[in-house]
């Protein structure tokens, strides 16, 4: 495995990055941490002539407690006591990324635009040729669910559903000027699964911002995988709220990890806004949150253990939220 | 407690030592294949079959040729010389000859300017085939099939050796006895992980002569293998053994591209490097056979064991490689640590379209142990025993000699079990522990060296060790040992330091190199403390003898009246008239000028006359008793293991700081096997060909070791020591197994044992209304 050359281009404001991207038009990329990137670009896979590295903007490098540029490395994050106060779910789920070595690279808006993972994709170019590539690579179908119409690789960042537990924003910038919109939006649910965000062309992630309420919010998030350091999330589950003596102020779940793209559970929680929770509503939330998921079989834990354990995550989140401190990490 | 604690009598061995090279390895110094670049030199590229079984129709590498950078292209027709590991199955070729046999098989190689041309060539190369039909389920294979996947199987089918034992009567004792337990075990495949990816550079020179450095466990079986393949006399070939990133069996057999990259230099006249990625490594594998084994044990009402009934089918991929060693060993290596009067087994090796099993420590030990051992567990529930006491009915003791002839000497494992018992608090845990904890005990035992030296007819020694000293006080090691990150080069120069009476830096162990070291099998087979260490003691004490002779005529005192000391050889009452070494060594160098010594070792006369007999024979074994100590998430399924009591018997510990590191890795690597490593396969095709999707188990998941080195001297051991490099990790597996029942109520039949199985065997036990410590 090695990398084929390419032109790396190194830009150093966000108009710069904008006007790069809409003249190298299809033929780059943009580069981050590059910590899923390349290793993705040693194996080959829909490589690009051009990358374009996002290090030198200043402006995506620096973060206060409102807005985090998306160029803040995940350690910077780690480290910082504030930040974990402030937000202890999403800072559970930045420390639960990868390794220590991985997050002093890796990045924010990286890890919200990870690329989506499949045994079958994530592979050599010569293990993938064997098998007559894969939709989302050089090939026209699905070797997870036989077809040729949707891709079923799995969202694997582990900060988009933290952040939307408490209702984070994202700050984009494009051709067209700048935008905000919620992190959840970042994401097509409707879409083919092949293609991982739904940002217009030449559009990049430049800030994360979260309201002034979600500030305290006590917040949790749990992670799923067979080892407790190194591996992406097989299950990631993020939960927010505020619950006093027991009545639920207010509720929201998400998860990663389970199908092609992130999800909060708005339809189960709000209806719990305003009760008293107990085991019994407690339950049907779970069970309502683990029947309305379909993993597939294409990482390594089995699709229906993880699916379970949506239900056991769920249940303890709401236990943590009704009765632990905040932002115990899972 | 312990019997070989340190001994006043040494001032090294027995103590702490350090890694004599781990200064060069910690600060990036030391020289490893991918170190090494030569001038000229260009870089192989190997073409991987992706058709698990194909006839390889036509194969056009004209293009290839020509692109600008492209030196040679080879297919399996230059050299189709079939080499293997045994002498008994070569079945391998260093490209493919006629058919490809597994995903990931060489079709050709290339050598160019760099790596990058080597892959457009390997692109350009047109590969016309006819597939054949995919065998993936060794299951399939003990029937005729279609298409063989060698010719040399067992009439028609896929069979690549079937072992066959019965001593005693095994039906008449199970027919007698009062408790009889069985256990058919599954075992995924793994593999070694070792952290250097394999690297070979070969150079071909006009005097004639061919240089092969590589990152290889056995440089002598690589140096035959070059020989036979390329057809030039051994003597013509010279090869080197850089340092080594670790091996555990992977880097034992000689390997495809070892001599692929040696053809290569051949036909360019120019070095050659190929270097591996991680892709390559899991696709050469030679890891552990994924297995079926089917274990019955017979026993009387008071535990004794009256007979072992086992089979066991291996998954032997697309190789024969050690698989005719792993057949024997899966059924023999269950004949320790205790007596068993009647023994049968039936093993069965089978071809499958997969990339090749083979030696991986504690090689062919490992799945059936498991089987044993927590078939064991089981029997003394059932009869109602303590696990401890049913070990200690059944014991080996020392001085006998299995229903098998294996010829047992020194057993410390009485002590084994003692110590991980005290040590454990196993009287007050033991099925009192709250449901989701549990503890657990699993023994093991192992070769301290085959016996049997792979190649040698007429018989020569297995190891043979050479000094030399000159008038700098420097003594030269040669040996063609091979340290591959074990810790051998330090032992033995402790070994001849110890015995010379020197400091440590005066000895230099001299990097394998066919050229001057002396043949020495090898790292595998756990051979290398005992018949190296033999060998390096006897060179030593024969250096010593002539240093002493010559320290006699400086003070005038016999030899039997001087003692050796640090740095000198002292007369007994007359430390002022004591001789220096230097003073000796230059006494002794004025006629001969530098001095030089031999020292070899060859394992006694063992073993019964059957066939196969000498499957399982060494000079010695080692003994385990491991208590684990796990904790359960009953809702998840995840586990942790808090404690392992490691109690060993290795004889005497030569390096504590070395044996404390194989016991502290090889229980690293038995829970990877235990807790989720598995070669992931769907059919042929290999899933998982990445450390990121082969889950080694992390630094959290590791559980406090406590290190219990109850071994007695070895009679016949260097210094009474025995191996310590695979013994460790078989008890591991089953300790934790027989953990998680005494935790959860649920047997694991079945590796490796992942959150989703913890959470289905609870279930399941529920289901049935068997409820476990109130749960």
């Amino acid at each position: 495995m090695h990398l084929d050359p390419f032109e790396l281009y190194r830009p150093s404001t966000v108009e710069e990055v904008v006007r790069l991207t809409r003249d190298l038009g299809a033929a780059c990329d943009v580069l981050a941490g590059g910590t899923d990137l390349l290793p993705n670009y040693k194996m080959h896979i829909n490589l690009k002539p051009n990358l374009v590295a996002l290090e030198e903007v200043e402006e995506l490098r620096s973060y206060t407690l409102e807005r985090v540029g998306s160029m803040t490395r995940l350690a910077d994050l780690d480290r910082d006591t504030d930040f974990a106060r402030a937000y202890p779910g999403v800072a559970a789920a930045v420390h639960e990324v990868a390794t220590p070595l991985v997050r002093e690279r890796a990045t924010v808006g990286g890890n919200l635009l990870v690329e989506t993972r499949c045994f079958f994709f994530n592979q050599t170019f010569p293990w993938r040729q064997s098998l007559g590539f894969c939709l989302k690579a050089d090939g026209d179908r699905c070797h997870v669910v036989p077809q040729k119409e949707r891709c079923y690789a799995t969202f694997s960042g582990d900060l988009a559903p933290a952040l939307a537990a408490v209702d984070a924003s994202v700050e984009l910038a494009g051709p067209d000027g700048r935008r905000t919109i919620p992190v959840l939006d970042l994401y097509d649910p409707g879409g083919d699964g092949i293609r991982r965000h739904r940002l217009r062309p030449n559009e990049i992630v430049v800030a994360v911002s979260f309201p002034a309420a979600s500030r305290g919010l006590p917040a949790n998030y749990q992670k799923l995988r067979i080892r407790p350091t190194f591996d992406f999330p097989e299950l990631g589950l993020a939960a927010a709220g505020l619950v006093e003596s027991g009545t639920v102020r207010s509720l929201a779940i998400a998860a990663g990890g389970l199908e092609t793209y992130p999800r909060r559970f708005d339809e189960v929680t709000r209806p719990l806004v305003g009760e008293r929770l107990n085991e019994t509503n407690r339950n049907a939330a779970s069970e309502a949150i683990m029947r309305s998921v379909r993993p597939v079989h294409n990482t390594f834990l089995a699709p229906d253990y993880r699916r379970r354990m949506v239900g056991v995550y769920v249940r303890r989140a709401l236990d943590r939220l009704a009765n632990g401190p905040p932002g115990v990490p899972g | 407690m312990s019997t070989a604690d340190a001994s006043p009598k040494f001032r090294l061995l027995g103590g702490r030592i350090p890694y004599v090279e781990g200064p060069l390895k910690v600060t990036g110094r030391a020289e490893y294949t991918d170190d090494i670049k030569r001038p000229g030199m260009l870089y192989g590229g190997l073409l991987r079959s992706p058709w698990p079984h194909a006839r390889l129709v036509s194969i056009d590498v004209s293009s290839a040729r020509s692109l600008p950078g492209v030196y040679a292209v080879l297919t399996g027709e230059k050299y189709p010389t079939p080499f293997g590991v045994l002498p008994i199955t070569h079945d391998e070729t260093a490209i493919a000859v006629g058919k490809a046999r597994y995903i990931g098989d060489i079709i050709a190689a290339v050598a160019a300017t760099d790596e990058r041309t080597a892959e457009l060539a390997m692109a350009a190369i047109r590969v016309e085939v006819e597939p054949l039909p995919e065998y993936a389920d060794p299951q399939t294979g003990l029937a005729p099939v279609t298409e063989p996947i060698h010719a040399r199987g067992l009439a028609g089918t896929n069979i690549q050796k079937e072992v066959v034992q019965h001593f005693g009567d095994v039906d008449a004792a199970f027919a007698q006895a009062s408790h009889t337990v069985r256990v058919r075990g599954t075992f995924a495949g793994v593999t070694h992980a070792f952290t250097e990816p394999m690297a070979t550079i070969a150079e071909s020179t006009p005097d004639g002569r061919l240089t092969v450095w590589s990152a290889t466990q056995v440089p002598h079986y690589l140096h035959r293998a070059l020989s036979e393949v390329l057809g030039i006399p051994m003597h013509r070939i010279r090869v080197i053994k850089p340092e080594v990133g670790g091996g555990f069996g992977g880097k034992s057999d000689p390997l495809p591209h070892e001599i692929a990259c040696a053809a290569l230099a051949l036909e360019t006249g120019r070095p050659v490097k190929i270097r591996f990625d991680r892709e390559d490594v899991f696709l050469t594998n030679h890891g552990r056979h994924p297995t079926q084994n089917d274990v019955r044990i017979a026993a009387d009402s008071e535990g004794h064991l009256s007979a072992y009934d086992i089979q066991a089918v291996l998954d032997g991929g697309a190789w024969s490689s050690f698989g005719t060693v792993t057949t024997y060993y899966n059924g023999v290596l269950a004949m320790g640590p205790y007596r068993v009067p009647n023994f049968r087994y039936r093993g069965r090796r089978v071809y499958t379209n997969k990339p090749p099993s083979g030696a991986m420590r504690a090689h062919g030990g490992t799945n059936i142990r498991y089987s044993v051992e927590v078939a064991l567990d089981e029997l003394a529930e059932s009869i109602g025993l303590d696990p401890f006491v049913l070990r200690e009915r059944n014991a080996l003791p020392p001085n006998s000699t299995t229903v098998n002839q294996l010829r047992i000497t020194s057993t410390s494992f009485r002590q084994c079990l003692d110590a991980s018992r005290v040590r454990s608090g196993w009287a007050d845990k033991f099925r009192r522990l709250p449901f989701g904890e549990g503890i657990g005990l699993g023994c093991g035992f192992y070769i301290s060296g085959s016996n049997s030296p792979i190649h040698f007819t007429p018989k020569m020694p297995q190891c043979t060790v050479h000094l030399k000293v000159d008038m700098d006080g420097g003594i030269a090691v040669h040996s063609m040992q091979a340290d591959i990150g074990q810790g051998s080069n330090t032992l033995l120069a402790a070994i001849v330091a110890e015995v010379l009476g020197v400091d440590l830096d005066r000895v230099h162990v001299v990097r394998v190199d066919s050229d001057i070291s002396p043949v020495d099998i090898g790292s595998y087979s756990s051979r290398v403390t005992f018949m190296m260490g033999n060998a390096a003691r006897r060179a030593a004490e024969e250096l010593l003898a002539t240093l002493l002779r010559a320290a006699s005529e400086l003070c005038g005192y016999p030899v039997d009246q001087l003692a050796v000391e640090r740095e000198r050889y002292v007369p007994r009452h007359r430390p002022e008239v004591a001789v220096s070494f230097m003073d000796a060594l230059h006494k002794a160098m004025e006629k001969v000028g530098a001095l030089t010594a031999t020292g070899a070792y060859s394992s006694p006369p063992m073993g019964g006359t059957f066939k196969g007999a000498r499957a399982g024979t060494a000079p010695a074994y080692s003994f385990a008793a491991y208590v684990a100590q796990v904790r359960v998430d009953a809702e998840t399924g995840e586990y942790h293991v808090g404690t392992i009591w490691a109690a060993f018997d290795c004889g005497r510990p030569l390096n504590r700081l070395a044996v404390e590191g194989q016991i502290e890795g090889s229980i690293h690597m038995g829970l990877g096997q235990l807790m989720g490593e598995t070669m992931s396969y769907r059919s042929t095709r290999l899933m998982n060909p990445s450390l990121l999707e082969y889950k080694i188990p992390a630094p959290q998941q590791m559980p406090r070791v406590e290190c219990l080195l109850v071994g007695q001297d070895d009679p016949e051991g260097p210094f009474g020591a025995k191996e310590a490099g695979e013994g460790p990790l078989v008890a591991t597996l089953p300790a934790v197994a027989n953990a998680l029942y005494d935790a959860i109520g649920v047997r694991f039949h079945e590796l490796p044992i992942t959150p989703d199985r913890v959470v289905r065997g609870i279930e399941q036990r529920r289901k049935e209304g068997r409820p476990w410590k109130g749960a």
